[in-house]
This record gives C-alpha cells, sequence and structure tokens, in this order.
C-alpha cells in the first residue's frame, strides 16, 4: 500500500484535495491575522481646521498608547497615556485647566451617552436632558477653539467600552497608571496622518419657479425662500444638525412642493416668480450665500421683492424671532412682518422683531439675510433662536441630532411661511382666506416633512468634506427640480480664511495587554520545568549519578590535564 | 513582548520534546533517524484521516453532539493506532533496542503532532498584542499529549513487537490501547459539553499521567 500512488485518476484526485485543504488553511490562517482585538469601536475626531493660519483642533489622527481613566494622582505624568472621559460625569473645569496649561496628553477619548443617538423613551428626563444639551455645547465650543497637539475621538457608550472602562478605573484604583510593565489596556487607532483637503468646495443649488407672465412683458417680480444646508460641529461625522439646519432646509423643500402645485396650473399660478436657494458655507460667515448672490444679474437681483431666509425652524413653542437688518419702520420690512404676524395670530404663536445693525467692516455675518442686505436686497431670517449666534455657535454641532427637533414646529413653521407668501403673491392680506388649509390637497404633508428629516439626520453635512456630486446633493437637486422649473448647481471654493484637515472617522482597537514582568516570570517558569523535566528523566533512565557526572565534568578534566 | 510571549509558548510546547531526547539514552545511542520517520509516517497518517473525515462526515447544522458521527470521528481515529503499528513494525530501524525504539517512535510522533497541531495557532495568533491564555493551555495541552503518544506507543510495541506475553494481561493491554485511542475524541465530547479550557487540561494531564503510569507497570510487568 506504502508507495504505490498510480498517476492520472486517483492521484490526481488526493492531490487536488490536498491542494483544497492547504488552501483552506491558508484561507483561516489569513483570516485568523485580521480579526485580532478584543474590541473594536468606532470612533469620530474632533475637527482639525486652520483659521487664517492659527491651528485649531486635534492636530494628530494615530493613538497608541495605554488607556487611563480620572481620577489622577496630581502631577502624574499622561503624555503617555489616553484618557478616557465619559461626557455624562464631565469636569468641564478639570478639562478647561488640563487644556490651557497646555500639559501633554497621550490621547482623549470622550464617550457620549446614547441619549442624543436615540430617542429617549419617555420625557420625565427634561433636566438631564437639558443640562446634557448645555454641557455638550460648552464642550463643544471648548475644543473647537483650542490648539490639542494630541488626538481626540469621540464615541458612544456601549456595554463593550463601558467594561473597559470599569476595568481600568479598578486597575488605576490600585495606585498604579497603567504603564508598559503593568499590563491594562492598549488603544490603537491606525490610520495615516491627516492631511489638509485640498479646494474644498461649497455647492450652491438654486430652483427657479417661474410666474405668470401677464400682458405686458415687465419683468415679474421675485420672492425669494433660502436656507442653509451645511452644518459645522465638533466630530464632523457626527454633524447632522437635524435643528440646524435640517429643519430649515426640510421646511424649504416642503415649501417649494406647496408652491409647485400651486403654479402647475396658470389658472392658479401667482404673478410673482420663486426662487428656492439651498445654499452651503453657512457656518463660515455666510460665505456660499455671499458667492450666490454675486453670481446674480443686475435684473434678477433688482426684481427680488424680498427673501425669506430659515434657521432653526425645528424646536420651539410658542414664539418665533424675526431678525432684521433694515429698521423696523422701513416700509417693506413693516409689510412682510405684518403678513407674518396675521398668520401667526390665526396660528396661535407669535413672530417678534428683531434689529440688528450689519457693520459693514465686521467681517462676522450673523445671520443669512445680512448678505442680502449687503447687496441691497430686503430680506428677513425666520428663527427660534432669539440672539444672534457666534461664529461655529449653533451650526449643528454634537446634540443637534434627531430628537430634538419637534415635527410640529416644522409644519407649523411651514404654513406660518407659506401661507403670509401666498397672500402676498395673490393679494388676499386682511381677507379670512386659508391657502394651505389642513385636510385640503395643499395641507403640509407630515410624512414629507419626516422622511427628509429622517435622511438630513443621518448625513453629515460639513461642507468640506462634501465632494462636488455627494448623494445629498445630488438628491436636494433631484427634489428641487421635481418642485421647480430650472435648478443650477453653483459650485464654488470656501474663502481662504478657513481650511481643514481630513481624517474624520477611525476604528478604534482596544487590546487587553500583559506586562512585561508576567512574560518574564512565565520565562522563569518554563525554565525551571525543563531543567526540572530533565533532571527527572536523567534520574529515571540513567541512574542520579549521571545526573551529578554532567555537572562534574568540567573539574574532572582539569584534574586530569593537571 | 509579545514575540516574548510567543517564545515562551514555543518553549512550552516544543521545549518538552528537546529535553526528552537529551536527557534519556536516546541521544548516546543517535536514535533521531526513528524519530524523523515517525514524524513522516505521522503526516501521512494525518492526510489519510483528513480524507477519510473529508469523505464520510457530514457538516454539523448545530453545535449538539451527534453521537453516530462522535463514532465515526473515534473509528477514524484509529487509523492512528494503525500508523503506530506501520512505524513500529514495518520501518527499518537500525539496532535499538526495543525500549529504546518505541520511545523514540512514540517521540517523534508526538513531535509531529505538535507541529502541525499547534505551531500554525501560535504563529499567528500568539504574536498579536492581545493576551489570552489559550496559547499557554494549548502547550499544556501539548505536554500531556507527548505522554499520551509515549505509553500509546509503549503499549503499541507491546502488543506487536513482544512475543511472549504473560496470558493474563493481554487483554488489559489491548483495553489500555484502546482507551488510549480514543482519548481525543472523549476530550472533544467534554469540549461539548461545556467544560471550560483550564478543567480541560487539568484532566488532560491527569489523566495522560495515569495511563503513562498503567502502561508502565504493564511494560514492567511484561519484562
Amino acid at each position: 500500500m506504502a508507495g504505490r500512488w498510480r498517476g492520472g485518476g486517483g492521484g490526481g484526485e488526493v492531490v487536488g484535495s490536498i491542494y483544497s485543504v492547504l488552501a483552506l488553511v491558508l484561507i483561516l490562517v489569513a483570516c485568523v491575522e485580521l480579526g485580532d482585538a478584543a474590541t473594536a469601536v468606532d470612533v469620530y475626531r474632533l475637527i482639525q481646521y486652520d483659521l487664517s493660519g492659527a491651528p485649531y483642533g486635534s492636530r494628530l489622527a494615530g493613538l497608541n498608547h495605554h488607556a487611563g481613566a480620572a481620577p489622577f494622582a496630581p502631577g502624574a505624568d499622561l503624555s503617555r497615556t489616553v484618557v478616557i472621559l465619559p461626557v455624562r460625569e464631565l469636569n468641564l473645569t478639570f478639562l478647561q485647566e488640563y487644556i490651557t496649561s497646555k500639559q501633554p496628553l497621550g490621547g482623549l477619548l470622550l464617550l457620549l451617552p446614547q441619549d442624543i443617538r436615540h430617542k429617549s423613551a419617555g420625557g420625565n428626563k427634561s433636566r438631564n436632558v437639558g443640562l446634557l444639551r448645555s454641557l455638550l455645547s460648552e464642550l463643544e465650543q471648548l475644543l473647537i477653539h483650542v490648539n490639542l497637539p494630541y488626538p481626540v475621538y469621540f464615541a458612544y457608550e456601549d456595554d463593550k467600552i463601558n467594561a473597559v472602562l470599569a476595568d481600568v478605573r479598578r486597575g488605576d484604583a490600585t495606585g498604579q497608571p497603567a504603564t508598559a510593565t503593568t499590563g491594562g489596556y492598549k488603544l490603537v487607532v491606525s490610520t495615516p496622518e491627516p492631511r489638509k483637503a485640498s479646494s474644498p468646495t461649497i455647492t450652491n443649488i438654486q430652483g427657479w419657479l417661474p410666474g405668470l407672465v401677464g400682458d405686458g412683458t415687465t419683468q415679474l417680480p421675485t420672492i425669494a425662500v433660502v436656507a442653509s444646508y451645511d452644518t459645522f460641529g465638533a466630530a464632523p461625522a457626527l454633524s447632522v444638525g437635524s435643528d440646524s439646519n435640517g429643519s430649515g432646509v426640510v421646511a424649504l423643500l416642503e415649501i417649494a412642493r406647496l408652491f409647485s402645485r400651486l403654479y402647475s396650473s396658470p389658472k392658479t399660478r401667482g404673478r410673482y416668480n420663486l426662487l428656492f436657494g439651498l445654499t452651503s458655507g453657512g457656518p463660515y460667515n455666510y460665505n456660499g450665500t455671499m458667492k450666490w448672490l454675486r453670481s446674480f444679474d443686475q435684473r434678477l437681483r433688482e426684481s427680488i421683492e424680498y427673501a425669506v431666509c430659515l434657521n432653526s425652524v425645528g424646536s420651539w413653542n410658542n414664539e418665533l424671532w424675526l431678525h432684521v437688518s433694515k429698521p423696523p419702520e422701513n416700509v417693506y420690512i413693516k409689510q412682510v412682518y405684518e403678513s407674518f404676524s396675521e398668520v401667526a395670530n390665526e396660528l396661535g404663536v407669535t413672530v417678534g422683531i428683531k434689529h440688528k445693525k450689519i457693520n459693514i467692516s465686521n467681517p462676522r455675518v450673523a445671520w443669512e439675510h445680512e448678505q442680502f442686505s449687503r447687496v441691497r436686497v430686503t430680506a428677513v431670517t425666520l428663527s427660534e433662536l432669539s440672539v444672534a449666534p457666534e461664529l461655529l455657535q449653533s451650526t449643528g454641532g454634537l446634540y443637534d441630532t434627531r430628537h430634538i427637533v419637534d415635527e410640529t414646529a416644522i409644519h407649523r413653521s411651514i404654513k406660518l411661511v407659506a401661507e403670509s407668501l401666498a397672500r402676498h403673491i395673490y393679494g388676499c392680506e386682511g381677507k379670512n382666506i386659508q391657502i394651505f388649509a389642513d385636510n385640503s390637497s395643499l395641507a403640509v404633508n407630515p410624512s414629507y416633512v419626516k422622511s427628509w428629516l429622517d435622511l438630513l439626520s443621518r448625513t453629515p453635512r460639513v461642507a468640506p468634506f462634501l465632494s462636488k456630486n455627494d448623494p445629498i446633493i445630488s438628491a436636494l437637486k433631484k427634489e428641487l427640480s421635481d418642485h421647480t422649473d430650472e435648478v443650477h448647481l453653483q459650485h464654488e471654493s470656501i474663502d481662504g480664511m478657513f481650511s481643514f484637515y481630513d481624517s474624520t472617522q477611525a476604528t478604534l482597537n482596544i487590546y487587553q495587554v500583559a506586562s512585561v514582568t508576567f512574560d518574564l516570570l512565565l520565562l522563569l517558569a518554563l525554565g525551571s520545568y525543563l531543567i526540572l523535566l530533565f533532571s527527572f528523566l536523567v534520574i529515571t533512565t540513567r541512574g542520579l549519578d549521571d545526573l551529578i557526572n554532567m555537572f562534574r565534568r568540567p573539574p574532572s578534566r582539569k584534574a586530569k590535564a593537571a | 513582548m509579545t514575540v516574548f510571549h510567543l517564545l515562551n509558548c514555543s518553549i512550552l510546547t516544543f521545549g518538552p520534546h528537546a529535553v526528552y531526547y537529551s536527557a534519556t539514552p536516546l541521544s548516546e545511542y543517535d536514535t533521531i533517524g526513528t524519530s524523523v520517520k515517525a514524524a513522516i509516517v505521522y503526516l501521512g497518517t494525518a492526510l489519510v484521516k483528513l480524507i477519510c473525515l473529508a469523505t464520510f462526515l457530514k457538516v454539523p447544522e448545530n453545535d449538539s453532539f451527534d453521537p453516530y458521527q462522535e463514532l465515526l470521528k473515534a473509528l477514524i481515529g484509529f487509523i492512528d493506532v494503525a500508523g503506530l503499528y506501520f512505524a513500529l513494525t514495518q520501518l527499518t530501524h537500525r539496532n535499538i533496542s526495543q525500549n529504546h525504539k518505541f520511545q523514540a517512535v512514540g517521540l517523534g510522533w508526538a513531535f509531529a503532532d505538535s507541529i502541525l497541531h499547534r505551531l500554525a495557532p501560535l504563529w499567528v495568533g500568539a504574536r498579536g498584542l492581545e493576551f489570552t491564555w489559550e496559547y499557554i493551555f494549548q502547550g499544556i495541552e501539548g505536554n500531556a499529549n507527548l505522554v499520551l503518544n509515549l505509553s500509546l506507543a509503549a503499549l503499541g510495541s507491546l502488543m506487536w513487537l513482544r512475543k511472549n506475553k504473560p496470558r493474563t494481561l493481554i487483554p488489559i493491554i489491548y483495553a489500555c490501547n484502546g482507551v488510549l485511542a480514543t482519548m481525543p475524541s472523549i476530550t472533544c465530547y467534554l469540549r461539548t459539553l461545556g467544560w471550560h479550557p483550564p478543567k480541560l487540561v487539568a484532566f488532560d494531564l491527569v489523566s495522560s499521567l495515569v495511563m503513562a503510569f498503567i502502561s508502565w507497570q504493564l511494560f514492567s510487568a511484561c519484562e
């Protein structure tokens, strides 16, 4: 049987199965190589950007250090430790001192609670929710305005990370910080170093709904409805901006849909053109809006009667604000304000008016309508915010997720804007006519609003990380082209003041490592085991004398030589 | 220090084989050729077993213990015994005493077994950053396996090479041989029962030491 390999069929089959076995073994080996860590977690990096050359945010992406958790011994050296801080129990002053004293850290891992990702079941935790909101916004403002020369990552709390954190705390409680000789956990993020995003583009999307041209060929007046759709936050991969400004975008799309139904038949088409604009570059002093307005030709710009900008209309109860830059006594502003208040009264809400003068020399543009005012177009901003936000504030951050948006608030905003626009277009001010009445064919469609809000709340929209043909831009373009006649995309680049770096998301591997002392002890134990085994075998097979002779040989040889 | 861990586990898994070879008179009589031949026979046996397993066994849908399948696996395990028989009797050895022959064959057999079953997992797994006790347990299991294979070889040589055996002991010898041959299946069964690795390894060690003691007694009784 032994050496009779028949060539051909039988031998070929055996060889084939041997090859398949070998291939299987190789595949297994490769697969085992890849799945190595105890835990792998999705982490999102803090934004890294330069503002006029000054660096801000987290400047590194790669991470390879031991984990540590608060509280620390005072004066402990943390430059080779990754500090894990759950945001829920965060002591902001501690973090602030640490950052302002510029102490080096190996890295920082902030754990976000799951509450902000999923809608919490009951509303009974409103006080905690409010605290969390203010804590997160303070944390965000702290982190995006400092320069941190170490990697900072955000992760959502889950069981695996909580178990690791509890273990690290227990290890730290015995008084030893985790270093290379005492075991513990090692956090590894292996990504290439971040590079500057080359020439980031901002894309403005506009839709044009022409009005009914009458007998004369005079230019029809235009009303513009504008909302900026991009966001900015501490973790760009998490900046979904549901309220700022996802709510505005959804409201604009629904208004476009309603007016496209009205304008579809010549009998109901109004004598105003409607211009819908989804602008980008909102957090950067409404840079995109300015470039969009500059691209208008003279006739179009002069034909705009007024523009309504929507900014954060998703989480208000009873009060909205109309922000203006021309004084409220101005005739046009008064007209707009009165039409809004009339509808607001019918809806049972109030609209206040806030006047903020523009300072031409100040580059800061707090509201979108200010860009319009700078080119002498009457514009107002409708918002739930009563105070103008600072630079990079209220632009859709960590806390701004789906669960803080109230859909009925968006419905009311849509009705408010659409009704007042329609009454102005069709000249029914003062008459008791409801154009977009509930339960009519022109009612606000809740499922439309909900589905677009859900989509926007799943899509992070930080402009420098959106390419020219990003899916969300194509989706918005397609939606606008369904409702309007002509849609244009305008690609611009952000003004030189801001520059951004990539690498916003990574996978964190958590390894449980043994210390060097453990390995040394194991080596010692193995050495003694093997020596014992050797002696035992020599004694049992050759006799004790042989064992002793093995150790006495060198001296006896010397004796022989001498 | 991950390569350090690999080094430690390799010493634990393969060290005793080298120590056994150098400590006993095997090294004096230069029986390495026998061990190498036994290792090659083990390789052939392993391939035959793989082919039989692939041909006759069904892929289990769930993890439950199927007696028929386990019985089949045990039967295929007896191919091991056939391989040992071949190595002990059919190969030409230099003029070495029976005593040393079974030791050399058993050592070569166990060494090939360790290399084939334990080297690849060690190389792939013990070098990673993550620390587990798995490879240390595997090394201890390799040690127990060495003892087991030596006793199996001893009993095998008793059965097939020794012609004059006391009549009463023959059934005991065959029984012990059977137990030793099915030891891997027993361990598998215990693993499906849910025993933890430390318990499994302890069971392996204790059982192999006990069987070694029994075979030693039988061997010396047949002198």
